[in-house]
């Protein structure tokens, strides 16, 4: 490098650099002067705008100019191309810059400068050493000329673009992808391996040979695949040892599961497409999933790119494909193992059963032969001698067809099978053979369709195997179909017959499919007509199938049923022609089809199963009670026929859960069971039948096939009694039996007993485990639940528990009951449950826990009765009777209303209950609720239409909405009341309910009804009495109140009443009629006009109630009213009374002292008497307060008179500092109970003195004579002199203003001056209709000082001017 | 009806001028008062006259006025009725309380 000098000094026209950034300093620091180009300050001008565009661009570029083509690049050529010539390149000549590629690009640039026609290259290979190696690199280019001032040709600019990375991208991605590609062809390692080389041999720059090495079991490594290089080449030799050193490979390494990189140093090795050998190669391991790696991939390296992160992944990817291949090959190879030896194994089996066969032919001949002479000889014979044959007959019919089959099968193997193809209709001859068995699909409640519609052409078959095809098919279609159908049909599809035997029956599990047609292959576990079955019927089906040219598949769904399609070629060119015969015309199929139907027909219930006939009477009184369970009907027929013979009750059934259902229901000595049955086995049931205690002690005595040590042990072991092997004598049978009964019942004896005196009780007997299943239960729990023992046990939750979705609240009353149950050692309680046909019941229960004897276990002993009726007559009595309270005491219809609805709401526990009465057509009912909230426009619109609905429904019939509520329309005094009752979700409306609230809303109707008539009586007596009373115009200084009672009917005895006497003096009374109601009050208005009258009459009291007593004698209902009755002069507080029986006034004074106006007294009103009425005299104290009352305030229940009468005293006088009006409401709401007053009330309060209310013209002269009332009234109030003084001064200035100030426009204004007294302070004001001024000149000086007065004389002065006048209020306290 | 007052001016026994009022003194007689109270001034010449209101029932602010007028030439007597009013409104350094 070297040739620029960094110690010489920037040239001139160094401009030409700027803008360059790095590489422009670099460029001026080179030294031009001694390149041809010289210094850059006498360049021409083309060269200067090439440099700056070379300079300015960000592609990558680079030029040359000059006779040296004087070398210049930018810095994205610098970035991407340049590497380390930089930044010596700069300034030289580009032969020398680019020597090692300058065969390839001189020739091109000579062209560009000889012709001046650019050029383009696109990925071209150059081999640039710009890393510190020879390195393959990919360039896209073009060189353009470049021209002087004057137009020559002087240079060339070439922008260029690497793409390297792309173009090796797109190489290994290629070979990984044809390494991945199509791996279906490759079946065997070897194959896998040879595609494998063809791969990697397609990328020899990157891969210029690879070895595959596989680990052998001898510890060595086998070279398995070579590309790019010979096998046995030193560099690959074909074994490579794991131990030891000097071996080519590091094999060691490598069977460790880790990579290594190898130098090489031998010039013979291949270089690929590279013309230099490769200096490394990369060894990775060929891993194995979980074990020590498959062996390894040595992949020789290309020399000229270095091992980068991308290439190390690409070998490795490479050898993960290697690997991968290798596992699928070698799994394959051991599928293909296997299915050979599965195979052989077949074959051998078949061969097997066949030579056995073979051997059964004879015997079998030999006994059906004489059995069918036998049948035809003893034709009338006994019926029990034809039956024993018929069993012989069925049984080596059944034989012979299992021979048969198995015949078929080695004659199809050893390929000897004689068959004789002739042409068919295959529809008509398919229709004949399923006709056969339509007698056996009609008894098992199946629909037989059969579709076989004449076909042609025709088809040619065997019918020997054409028979076995259909007839298998059918029978295995009967057998797994329990419901629904089973459908034959033929068709023409597609040039080949077709031919499909379709079920709705269990079908197969989609697992199954893959080995339906296998030879002995059965479905574990499916639900069938019989166990009996050897697996092969549908391998035959399939085998002769095949004979024919056609194929077989199947459909299935789990529980939707199965089809299986027969595909048939027409004509005969795919059969061997020495194997077609003519159509031999229709032959009988009952022959062949025989042992299938017959077959079929013992699966099938016959409708008896329990035959009477051949049951003669048992030979002793306490028979044994035998349960036959086994699914071959001979088998089953034979045992029972054994048993009853030896005088045993037999009951039989087919298999294990009907057995277990059998003994639940009923007790039986012996359960006789074969061990190999559809859905429960002979083991499970010994199983189910130990687990359970009630059915424990019952002893099994299993049969079986299965000989040997092993499986008795196992039935043993499962809890059977005894064990016998088939074939068994009758005499061993019978013998075991007996053996096992006696035994049986003399430990059961006890049991026995216990049983029949629980199922004795009239009331449910249960027995529940510590976890609380019901283990026992007797017959009356059956009875009242409907729940049976065949149900044992019933874990909890039991299935007679309401349903916490449908009821929550029973459900958790039951769920409570339960924790009891199994919580304390005894208890009772009564809860609701479901009959099993879903009605509720309700039961009462007692329980104890004892511990179970024999086991030690704790149970829980119960029993209980249905309480049903007596629970809803308990609950409809208390409903009723809540109701009707909440009716008698309603004030008023809504009350009433309310009150029902609360009631209903705590009955049903409802979300809520409303009423709608609808009053007229138009407008939206009045809605009343438990809910306040709750509005009809609230209502959602689904339920607002219920409502109106239900409105035109008859009255007082329920109507339930599932799981809502339930509404009733009733009569209502205003209109038509709908009721509903909104339960919520989760709750049904029993039959139960909805009697209760039809009851019910009759009992509201006839409460409201009654509460509206007494509610109007009430509303016009009210009307009445308020009409007496009031608008009363009480003299100044008293208040009254008058308050009926608030419970129905309490209105209309008392009064109060004032009346103005002539001399000034006021009248006042207080009375009580007896009675109420509209009768009182009339008698009470009466009472008080005459009263009134009289006291204008006499002024006297005891002159007017004297007056009085003689006017009520002649008044019905008016003697024994008491009366206070009182005269006062407001103008000194004296007070003459005299009372009729009537409770005693009460005076407080300003020190807060009661005095009990208690004189005067005498009888009530109209009683005869001897004495005058007498009078006394009370004189009430300044600022005291006097109240008159009736026995309403004071009296009540469980209190004497008298603490009522301290209690009224009491709010009087806590109430001294408060104005008497609002005293008045204090004293009525402070007496009055919780619940309102329950007698009407009358009080009259008067506070002395009363206010002084003084009206005057605004004239200066009518002062004296308002501070003259004021000063009387003063004394009245009883404060001093100095007081009175001051309060005269101020009320003075007042009023003074207010003649001055505010009348100055309108003379003829007036002023109201009052005065109030309380028992601790006056209170003045004054009220003009002027508006007062500020002062503001010397002529207002003293009406300032006037106000400087007031405020001084005064606790409190506030003056507020308004439009209408001005009010002046002045407070001063009275010292004590 | 208006408000009762009489007025008495004459000398006391050691001469010096007294003026009289008795009843009641407010607005409607104020002017009545003040011009009484100018002749007694009138009569006691240079001397001090002393206004004997012990047997005033009444006096409001109007009244007042009239007295502030000559505080400089006034004594007052008052009974302990009107006293606190004569000390509220500033005139207690002319007062004496009697009685």
């Amino acid at each position: 490098m070297g040739g620029t000098g960094h110690d010489r000094l920037p040239t001139a026209g160094i401009d030409v650099f700027t803008g360059g950034g790095e590489v422009g300093r670099d460029l001026a620091a080179v030294d031009w002067e001694s390149t041809p180009l010289g210094p850059p300050a006498g360049w021409p001008q083309s060269l200067q705008t090439a440099v700056s565009i070379l300079l300015s661009s960000r592609f990558p570029m680079w030029m040359a100019w000059g006779p040296e083509l004087t070398f210049f690049c930018n810095a994205a050529y610098r970035r991407d191309t340049l590497g380390r010539k930089y930044p010596w390149a700069l300034g030289r000549r580009a032969s020398e810059v680019w020597a090692e590629i300058w065969d390839d690009i001189g020739p091109r640039i000579a062209t560009v400068l000889g012709t001046g026609q650019a050029t383009w290259d696109e990925a071209l290979l150059l081999f640039l050493e710009r890393s510190g190696y020879r390195e393959e690199s990919y360039h896209t280019f073009s060189y353009s000329p470049l021209r002087d001032d004057d137009g020559a040709l002087v240079g060339m600019l070439c922008v260029v673009s690497e793409e390297t990375e792309r173009v090796l991208g797109e190489r290994r991605m290629a070979t990984l992808r044809d390494l991945g590609s199509d791996p279906s062809v490759v079946r065997t390692e070897l194959e896998m391996l040879t595609f494998v080389g063809q791969q990697l041999s397609r990328n020899p720059r990157d891969l210029p040979f690879t070895l595959t090495y596989l680990f052998q079991d001898d510890g060595r490594a086998r070279l398995a695949a070579a590309t790019g290089i010979p096998a046995g080449h030193p560099a690959a030799p074909l074994t490579v040892g794991i131990e030891g050193a000097g071996e080519v490979w590091p094999a060691a390494t490598l069977a460790r599961a880790e990579s290594a990189l190898v130098d090489l140093d031998d010039a013979g090795l291949p270089g690929g497409d590279w013309p230099e050998p490769p200096t490394q190669a990369l060894l990775v391991p060929l891993l194995r999933q979980g074990a020590a790696p498959y062996g390894f991939l040595v992949a020789a390296l290309n020399r000229y790119r270095a091992l980068d992160h991308a290439y190390r992944g690409f070998v490795e990817l490479a050898a993960g494909h290697v690997a991968a291949g290798i596992a699928s090959a070698r799994s394959y190879q051991a599928q293909q193992r296997r299915a050979e030896e599965l195979a052989e194994l077949d074959r051998a089996k078949t061969a097997f059963f066949s030579n056995i066969s073979h051997e059964f032919r004879t015997p079998l001949t030999l006994i059906m032969g004489p059995v069918q002479e036998l049948r035809a000889y003893l034709g009338d014979a006994n019926e029990r001698v034809r039956e024993e044959l018929d069993v012989i007959n069925r049984n080596a019919l059944r034989l012979g067809k299992l021979v048969n089959t198995l015949l078929d099968f080695s004659r199809i193997e050893a390929g000897r099978m004689q068959a004789r193809y002739e042409p068919v209709d295959l529809g008509v001859s398919t229709a004949e053979l399923a006709s056969a068995f339509r007698s056996a699909v009609d008894r098992a409640g199946l629909a037989f369709e059969v579709d076989c519609p004449p076909l042609s052409p025709a088809v040619y078959i065997d019918r020997g195997m054409w028979e076995k095809v259909v007839l298998n098919l059918l029978s295995n279609a009967l057998k797994f179909t329990f419901e629904g159908s089973v459908r034959v049909a033929v068709r023409a599809e597609e040039g080949q017959a077709v031919v499909t035997v379709a079920d709705t029956g269990i079908g197969v599990a989609e697992k199954e499919m893959p080995r339906l047609f296998e030879r002995f292959h059965r479905i574990e576990n499916a639900r069938s007509r019989s166990n009996e079955g050897s697996g092969i019927g549908l391998a035959l089906v399939k085998e002769l199938v095949a004979q024919h040219g056609g194929t077989i598949t199947a459909d299935s769904e789990v529980g939707k049923g199965t089809v299986f399609t027969i595909r048939l070629p027409f004509g005969a060119g795919h059969l061997p022609a020495d194997s077609l015969g003519p159509a031999a015309g229709a032959v009988a199929v009952s022959a062949t089809a025989d042992p299938y139907v017959q077959e079929a027909l013992r699966w099938l219930p016959n409708g008896v199963e329990r035959p009477e006939v051949a049951s003669p009477a048992p030979a002793n009184a306490n028979p044994v009670k035998v349960l036959v369970a086994d699914d071959n009907a001979d088998m089953r027929d034979y045992l029972v026929r054994l048993l009853r013979t030896a005088g045993h009750r037999v009951d039989a059934v087919r298999d294990g859960q009907e057995a277990l259902v059998a003994v639940r229901v009923d007790t039986y000595d012996l359960v006789v069971s074969d061990v190999m049955m559809p859905r429960l086995d002979g083991l499970q049931l010994v199983a189910a039948l130990r687990a359970d205690p009630r059915t424990a002690g019952t002893p099994v005595l299993l049969l079986s096939a299965r000989a040997g040590e092993e499986a008795s042990i196992e039935g043993l072991e499962a809890g059977a009694d005894d064990y016998l092997v088939k074939p068994f004598s009758a005499a061993e049978l019978l013998a075991r039996v007996r053996a096992n009964v006696e035994l049986a019942r003399l430990r059961t004896h006890h049991a026995r007993w216990r049983t029949a005196l629980v199922d004795s009780l009239q009331e449910a007997f249960f027995v529940c485990d510590e976890n609380g299943a019901v283990i026992e239960i007797n017959a009356a729990f059956t009875d009242i639940l409907g729940f049976g023992p065949e149900g044992l046990p019933y874990a909890p939750i039991h299935p007679w528990w309401p349903r916490e979705e449908v009821d929550a609240e029973a459900y958790q009353l039951v769920a409570d009951a339960f924790a009891t149950l199994l919580r304390q050692t005894h208890g009772s309680y009564t809860i609701p449950v479901d009959h099993r046909d879903g009605h509720r019941l309700w039961a009462a229960a007692a329980f104890n826990q004892v511990v179970d004897p024999d086991n030690g276990r704790r149970v829980i002993v119960g029993t209980f009765r249905d309480v049903t009726d007596e629970h809803y007559a308990i609950q409809r009595e208390s409903a009723l009777a809540g109701l009707s309270l909440r009716l008698s005491e309603a004030d008023d219809l809504a009350d009433g209303l309310r009150g029902a609805l609360d009631e209903l709401h705590e009955l049903w526990h409802a979300r809520y209950v409303l009423a709608a009465v609808f009053e007229d057509d138009s407008a939206d009912p009045a809605v009343t609720a438990t809910d306040p909230g709750l509005r009809w426009a609230g209502l959602p619109e689904a339920r607002r239409e219920t409502l109106t609905a239900l409105r035109d429904r008859p009255l007082l019939t329920p109507v339930a909405e599932r799981t809502a509520g339930a509404g009733i329309v009733l009569e209502h005094p205003r209109g038509t009341l709908v009721l509903w009752v909104e339960l919520g979700e989760k709750r049904p409306f029993t039959e139960q309910d909805r009697t209760l609230l039809a009851l019910l809303a009759g009992h509201i109707g006839q409460g409201l009804r009654r509460v509206h008539q007494i509610d109007q009586q009430r509303e016009t007596a009210l009307a009445l009495q308020r009409a007496i009373l009031g608008p009363a115009e009480l003299p100044i200084g008293f208040a009254v109140r008058y308050e009926p009672a608030t419970r129905p009917l309490k209105v209309g005895g008392d009064w109060y009443d004032t009346v103005r006497l002539p001399d000034g003096r006021i009248g006042i009374v207080v009375g009580d009629c007896v009675g109420h109601g509209l009768p009182a009050a009339t008698v009470m208005g009466q009472l008080r006009s005459a009263c009134r009258a009289l006291l204008l009459q006499f002024a006297s009291p005891a002159q007017t109630l004297t007056a009085l007593d003689r006017f009520a004698a002649q008044l019905p209902g008016a003697p024994c009213a008491t009366v206070f009755c009182g005269v006062l002069d407001p103008g000194t507080g004296h007070l003459r009374y005299s009372s009729a029986g009537h409770p005693p006034a009460v005076v407080v004074d300003a020190a807060g002292a009661p005095h009990l106006l208690d004189r005067g007294q005498s009888r009530p009103i109209a009683v005869s008497s001897d004495g005058p009425r007498t009078e006394a005299e009370f004189t009430v104290p300044p600022r005291a307060t006097l109240m008159l009352y009736t026995d309403g305030l004071v009296e009540r229940r469980r209190y004497p008179v008298s603490a009522g009468i301290e209690r009224a005293t009491a709010a009087i006088q806590a109430g001294q500092r408060t104005p008497v009006e609002e005293l008045a409401d204090d004293v009525m709401t402070r007496l009055a109970p919780a619940d309102g007053y329950d007698d009407d009330v009358a009080l009259l309060l008067y506070r002395h003195p009363a206010p002084l209310e003084i009206e005057f013209p605004a004239d200066a002269a009518r002062l004296a004579q308002v501070r003259g009332a004021l000063r009387g009234w003063l004394e009245l109030c009883g404060v001093d002199r100095i007081m009175a003084q001051n309060v005269l001064v101020a009320a003075g200035e007042a009023c003074a203003n207010a003649i001055e100030h505010g009348h100055r426009d309108a003379p003829a204004g007036r002023i109201r001056l009052s005065a109030t007294a309380t028992v601790e302070d006056l209170r003045l004001v004054v009220v003009d209709s002027g508006r007062w001024k500020i002062p503001q000149s010397a002529l207002d000086t003293h009406r300032g000082r006037g106000l400087m007065l007031m405020r001084a004389l005064m606790q409190e002065v506030t003056v507020t001017t308004g439009l209408a006048g001005t009010t002046v209020e002045m407070q001063a306290r009275i010292s004590p | 009806m208006t408000t009762q007052l009489s007025l008495t001016t004459g000398p006391r026994s050691d001469g010096v001028m007294v003026l009289t009022p008795v009843g009641e003194i407010d607005m409607s007689n104020a002017g009545t008062f003040a011009a009484a109270l100018a002749e007694a001034l009138g009569r006691a010449g240079s001397d001090q006259l002393v206004v004997d209101l012990t047997r005033v029932e009444y006096i409001d602010s109007a009244g007042l006025a009239a007295l502030f007028e000559h505080v400089e030439r006034i004594q007052l007597v008052a009974g302990p009725l009107l006293a606190p009013l004569l000390t509220i409104a500033g005139l207690a350094d002319l007062t004496t309380v009697e009685g």
